[in-house]
């Protein structure tokens, strides 16, 4: 696309993409330190994310108020309006993420993941933080390059993260009722799950976000099924 | 019996097609200043109780479009018209159409306010008086007091009603050129940048009386303000260089236009 008339509303409009896509390189971070601990039972880690998530969260904050003087000031329309009115929901959505990670680090801290004594439980979480890295990295690359395919198929195999996930609480579960006196490190493990399904759901809502900027297009569950068709032969 | 419920769905149907029908309905529309052509082929539908919007970057022939529609371009000597325009229906360049009465059914509002040199009663009152509405005074007071009201003026000038129209403020101005034009009880009201002279408040005025105006009128408007087209009008007409590039609702083109050009002007990257 061409540049504005007015190129300061360029500059503008670069500089809450550039924050968002630095946003998304902090949390990609996160998560890849998320695995690190996960393997290591890493705690100092642990308690650099929790530090680096006030980071996430300041440039969350300086994005929203770019967007917000945006709207007030330049008034944007069609690819520009949806750009920055979804510039305030890919902040939030970001920012849960930090949150999670920063919550599994919290857990982690508390206990002792070695007295889990799980180590296949370990490995499907390492497998499910890589997933998730996967498809919030698919996203971003979509949404820095003004793309969706990438977006569209995130989005629409937003179960598969589902499967790893009930897989693994089958999984904790079962480790309960063989070892019920390991219940108190297995616990922990439930929510490191939860948190991590919980960023692949951002993933999914950056991807719908992406989508509409992109295209203009709402995805719907109506969208969903049609990909389907599409896919299944 | 059956007889009888097929002519009600009979005219049901008949209902339902005159309410899908255009009012205003131009098709083929070329417009020539001398040999200098304004208006390329253009085709464009006007709704009923709607309001339409004009948009497009200056000279891209929007006022010479809104002057098709009450043939205003009849009075420019150098101006030939090619194509069809229809209000409901008929032909307006029909040669047994009255110019006079056609232009009484479709006010016109203009950029600049442009009150006669009379009084403000005077100026409301002409339009009736010309197309010989009111013979009795007190009917003529009546219907210059609802027109003033439904331009939502009345309260501001009932205590001036003899002093001149020019004394009033810009705003005031605006909306007394609009109570002169509903006066004639038009169908249809044509505004070209009817507030790009106006202050926010009574550019907000303006637009609340659209607003309120668009359930008895059918409104087409010029603007220059893409935020204006969006708050007041349904429908909304992209013009470029004297052709018609894009038209739909209102919101597709300020959320997703379709066409490249009409995306790159209502975002500000036409250069
Ligand atoms: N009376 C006239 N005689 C000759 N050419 C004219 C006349 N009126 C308009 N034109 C030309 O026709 C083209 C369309 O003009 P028009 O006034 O319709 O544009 P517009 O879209 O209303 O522009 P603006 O936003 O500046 O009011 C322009 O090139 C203009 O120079
Ligand atoms: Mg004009």
């Amino acid at each position: 696309m061409s540049d504005h008339i007015v190129s300061s509303f360029d500059e503008e409009l670069n500089e809450i993409t550039d924050g968002l896509i630095n946003m998304g390189a902090l949390v990609l971070a996160a998560l890849r330190s998320v695995e690190e601990i996960l393997k290591n039972d890493d705690h100092n880690l642990a308690q650099k994310i929790i530090d680096n998530d006030l980071q996430i969260n300041d440039l969350g904050q300086s994005i929203e108020i770019k967007a917000f003087n945006t709207l007030a000031s330049r008034q944007p329309m069609a690819f520009d309006l949806r750009l920055v009115f979804s510039a305030v929901k890919m902040s939030l959505y970001l920012e849960r993420c930090g949150d999670m990670c920063k919550g599994i680090s919290k857990r982690i801290l508390k206990g002792d993941l070695t007295e889990a004594d799980s180590p296949n439980t370990i490995e499907s979480l390492v497998t499910l933080t890589n997933r998730v890295y996967e498809n919030l990295s698919l996203v971003l690359e979509d949404y820095a390059a003004r793309t969706s395919e990438k977006s569209l198929e995130v989005w629409s195999s937003d179960n598969e993260i589902d499967s790893i996930y009930s897989d693994i609480l089958m999984e904790i579960l079962n480790n309960i009722k063989s070892k019920p006196e390991a219940i108190e490190a297995l616990v922990p493990l439930f929510f490191i799950a939860r948190y991590l399904e919980r960023v692949g759901d951002q993933a999914t809502n950056i991807a719908e976000v992406t989508h509409f900027i992109v295209t203009g297009e709402v995805l719907t569950d109506e969208k969903e099924i049609q990909i389907e068709n599409e896919t299944t032969f | 019996m059956v007889n009888t419920i097929d002519q009600i769905i009979n005219v049901f149907d008949e209902q339902k097609i005159r309410k899908n029908e255009a009012l205003i309905s131009c098709s083929g529309v070329n417009v020539f200043y001398s040999d200098k052509q304004a208006l390329f082929d253009v085709n464009l539908d006007i709704k009923e109780k709607e309001v339409t919007s004009l948009i497009g970057p200056s000279g891209c022939g929007k006022s010479t479009f809104l002057r098709c529609i009450n043939r205003m371009n009849d009075v420019i000597e150098t101006c030939s018209i090619e194509g069809l325009v229809k209000i409901n229906g008929q032909d307006i360049y029909d040669p047994k159409i009255d110019v006079v009465e056609l232009r009484a059914k479709i006010g016109m509002v203009f950029q600049k306010p442009n009150p006669f040199p009379k009084s403000v009663y005077e100026n409301v009152a002409y339009g009736p008086r010309l197309h010989g509405m009111f013979i009795n005074k007190s009917d003529m007071d009546k219907k210059v007091e609802e027109s003033l009201v439904r331009a939502g003026l009345w309260n501001e000038v009932k205590d001036r009603l003899q002093e001149p129209g020019t004394s009033l403020s810009g705003g005031q101005q605006q909306r007394l050129c609009i109570a002169r034009a509903i006066a004639v009880d038009p169908e249809i009201i044509l505004m070209d940048e009817p507030c790009s002279s106006l202050d926010p408040i009574a550019t907000a005025k303006i637009e609340e009386l659209i607003d309120e105006l668009k359930v008895n009128y059918t409104i087409t408007i010029v603007t220059h303000s893409m935020q204006q087209a969006a708050r007041v009008s349904q429908k909304t007409a992209f013009f470029h260089l004297g052709h018609l590039i894009e038209v739909g609702e209102t919101e597709n083109i300020f959320r997703n236009p379709i066409n490249k050009q009409t995306e790159a002007y209502v975002t500000g990257r036409y250069g």
